[in-house]
């Protein structure tokens, strides 16, 4: 056992922090933001790149860093910390490079994770659909071969970024016979969101902010080089890039901000005379984030030692995304509530504490138990792969 | 970061486990909990010949040199078998309390001997409230002529009526305000009353102790007069954490015992973890034992590298603590009739789990020290 960090990590960390210091400081880009999705700069992804920190985890061979998950996770805490707008480049960075080194053909490597690297490219996922949410094997859009082309006919919902996107990662259904178990009857394709036949309609959520997209297929035609992967092999594919999803500290971090002004608050403000922090029942209260907080991210740092020694985390991904997501869910609630009134306040309003970030991040927290896999999907991962209980 | 244990580690984990597996079966753990002496002393003997209460002592007081973590598996292990045995008392309370306190000479005396598994040792820390809190501290010690007159009444001090030496925290009179001063006393001194409480975890094992006009010179101080509190501050985090492990043992093993009760119980035509409701229920009591196992070692790992832990180590018990009471809940509500009979084994577990709750103080408590070490 050795919970240190090393050295390097350590200085590695300085590193990303006097950094983002300097950026914070020349006030071009939007820092503080609770949201990723909504945080977006290309310029910054730029900046990012130019310092070689998109694709650090990734091997050299593919223009990474050939750095570790833990040091990954150490820079986007630092990012998270402060609410860099990394929207631009996070997907790719995340799921859409290693999705590629680890099935992709040698052209699609060559077409897509340079860009990626240099922040050209700012990709969006296109998994769900009406029909499929939870059940994801239910999808119904179609690609269909013809020549060396295929055919997408379909419709996905709740595309994050789907609007600002160049690039789409869509799952599609390329098997039509009945007999062949849905789950090898998918591939996954990379689609560019400005062809001809894609439309993309936005969706405003309860928050008031257009985050996420239905996004439409009309006989949209496709080269057949942009299969990712082998054709009908796209779900056990989507199930491992899930499983990276999953592994990060987006679900921890993102409302990092809720929890500083949470104990600021808690420091700073009186009630009766009282300091509230001096109140037991706030004491405690806050304290429980914090030992929620602190659990969740011992074992974000434990997921990632896991893929440093080669290991795709699968239980353990869901289990860490089940602990921060609670926790993330919890935080907004308990932070509106300790504030009371004043916790009612919106962004941009008179009177807004803190940039009514709390209340904004509580309106948000009904999204974070659901997206990536809600909890109870993650429930059924747990059980059935960690327990081996249930399964089909 | 490596959460993995060692070669070694591994070895102590295989051995310890399979040696309460073959030594401290349930029917020997049944039987303690009605034992008068609240342990077996034949197990207890082995244990000592396996070396486990020098492990992280020093070799000059016949220790192993280990660290804190090799202490910490056992823990882990005695939580699984569910077992009752001095060890906590003896090693942690008295070892690692003189350890990081004592005198040479008083390492010399008694550290020697609980390492080599020669004794049995207590501490006599709060009074009937329960509370562990400086102020709560019962028993009181007045200087007559050369030497202290302890009196008062100590409450939960486990194995008192067997142990060699009693450590006991007195309040003591000083010219800087009042202060806590720890006593380490022969178990067998006159105006000792020990009387065994029958509690929720077994018939022989906590104590009351009525102290009327018990000696101890000054040589028998640990520390500084006056200073005693402070003592057991700097033990808190090794308290905290080997009762985490022990509760993370626990966890682990009504989980397995849950499991395998849903797997074969069949209602509906099916066995129970084929219902979602019960599959989601098991992963449940898995969060909660992975997350509480990383808590409990982050805490112990920076025990045994000297770093500071003292956060960590009431996070480890905040957590811990309720997550196995917790993990006992999910369990009876899974095994049903079968799981309330003292038949079942779950109920060993649930008794300990809501022991080692509060033992030591609660979630609340802990995490007013998480508070404070936050700044609130």
């Amino acid at each position: 056992m050795d919970f240190k960090l090393t050295e390097k990590q350590k200085q590695f960390r300085e590193e990303v922090r006097d950094f983002l210091k300097a950026e914070m400081a020349r006030g071009i880009y939007l820092f503080g933001g609770v949201h990723l999705a909504g945080n977006l700069s290309k310029e910054f992804s730029k900046e990012i790149a130019r310092k070689g920190w998109i694709g650090l985890a990734w091997p050299k061979e593919y223009g990474g860093q050939g750095l570790g998950y833990t040091d990954r996770i150490i820079m986007l805490e630092e990012m998270f910390r402060v609410g860099a707008p990394m929207a631009y480049h996070y997907m790719g960075d995340r799921q859409v490079g290693p999705g590629l080194i680890h099935f992709g053909s040698d052209f699609l490597k060559r077409e897509f994770l340079p860009k990626i690297l240099n922040a050209d490219a700012c990709f969006a996922l296109l998994f769900s659909e009406p029909e499929a949410g939870s059940d994801l094997a239910n999808c119904k859009t179609t690609a269909v071969e013809e020549g060396d082309h295929f055919i997408i006919n379909g419709q996905k919902i709740w595309t994050s970024g789907g609007h600002y996107a160049e690039f789409g990662w869509v799952l599609v259904k390329t098997n039509f016979d009945p007999n062949v178990s849905r789950y090898k009857s998918f591939s996954e394709v990379i689609v560019e969101m400005k062809m001809p036949g894609v439309t993309i309609r936005p969706i405003i959520n309860m928050v008031g902010a257009h985050s996420f997209n239905e996004v439409f297929f009309d006989n949209v035609k496709v080269g057949k080089e942009y299969l990712v992967g082998k054709k009908d092999n796209g779900f056990p594919q989507i199930m491992t890039n899930l499983d990276y999803e999953r592994a990060g500290i987006d679900r921890l971090m993102q409302n990092y901000r809720v929890k500083e002004v949470l104990l600021e608050y808690v420091k700073t403000n009186k009630r009766n005379g009282q300091p509230l922090s001096k109140d037991p029942l706030i004491r405690d209260t806050v304290a429980k984030i914090v030992v929620e907080y602190e659990v969740a991210r011992l074992f974000v740092y434990y997921v990632a030692s896991l893929l440093d020694q080669g290991k795709i985390p699968s239980f353990e991904a869901a289990m860490g995304k089940t602990v921060c997501t609670l926790f993330e869910a919890r935080l907004a609630d308990v932070a509106t509530t300790l504030m009371g009134l004043p916790g009612l306040i919106m962004p941009g309003s008179p009177e807004a504490l803190f940039d009514g970030v709390v209340c904004e991040s509580y309106l948000w927290s009904p999204s974070y138990t659901l997206q990536g896999g809600t909890v109870e999907v993650l429930k059924n991962i747990i059980a059935q792969r960690g327990l081996k209980i249930g399964g089909k | 970061m490596d959460f993995n244990f060692n070669e070694e580690q591994r070895i102590l984990i295989d051995t310890a486990r399979r040696f309460f597996e073959k030594e401290t079966p349930k029917s020997l753990v049944r039987e303690l909990i009605h034992d008068t002496k609240g342990y077996s002393p034949p197990v207890w003997q082995k244990m000592g010949e396996l070396g486990w209460m020098g492990l992280a002592f020093d070799e000059e007081y016949d220790g192993y040199g280990g660290s804190f973590l090799e202490v910490a598996i056992i823990f882990e292990e005695m939580g699984r078998a569910a077992v009752p045995t001095p060890f906590f008392s003896t090693v942690v309370l008295g070892g690692f309390l003189l350890q990081d306190s004592g005198s040479v000479e008083l390492k010399q005396k008694y550290l020697s001997k609980i390492a080599g598994g020669r004794c049995i040792s207590t501490l006599a820390l709060v009074g009937k409230a329960g509370i562990y809190s400086k102020g709560e501290v019962s028993l009181e010690a007045k200087p007559v002529g050369d030497y202290y007159r302890l009196d008062g009444s100590a409450f939960f001090v486990p194995y008192a009526h067997m142990a060699d030496n009693i450590i006991c925290a007195a309040r003591t009179p000083s010219a800087n305000g009042e202060g806590v001063t720890l006593f380490i006393v022969d178990g067998k001194a006159e105006g000792f009353e020990v009387i065994p409480l029958k509690t929720i975890s077994g018939e022989g094992i906590d104590c009351v102790v009525n102290l009327k006009g018990v000696k101890a010179t000054p040589e028998q101080i640990i520390g500084e007069p006056g200073k005693g509190w402070e003592c057991i501050e700097r033990l808190w985090p090794k308290i905290a954490v080997a009762l985490s492990c022990e509760c993370v043992g626990g966890m682990k093993k009504v989980m397995e015992l849950t499991i395998a009760h849903v797997n074969e119980r069949v209602q509906f035509g099916k066995p129970l973890s084929a219902l979602q409701v019960v599959q989601h229920m098991c992963a449940e009591m898995f969060i909660k034992s992975e997350t509480s196992r990383h808590a409990a070692y982050h805490a112990a790992w920076l025990i045994s590298e000297g770093l500071p832990c003292e956060k960590e180590a009431a996070i480890a018990k905040a957590w811990c603590g309720e997550a196995f009471k917790d993990v006992t809940k999910i369990a009876h509500q899974l095994t049903g009739g079968i799981g309330f009979t003292e038949e079942f084994d779950l109920h060993l577990y649930t008794k300990n789990a809501k022991k080692l709750e509060l033992l030591f103080g609660d979630g609340a408590f802990h995490r007013n020290m998480v508070a404070d070490r936050v700044g609130l």
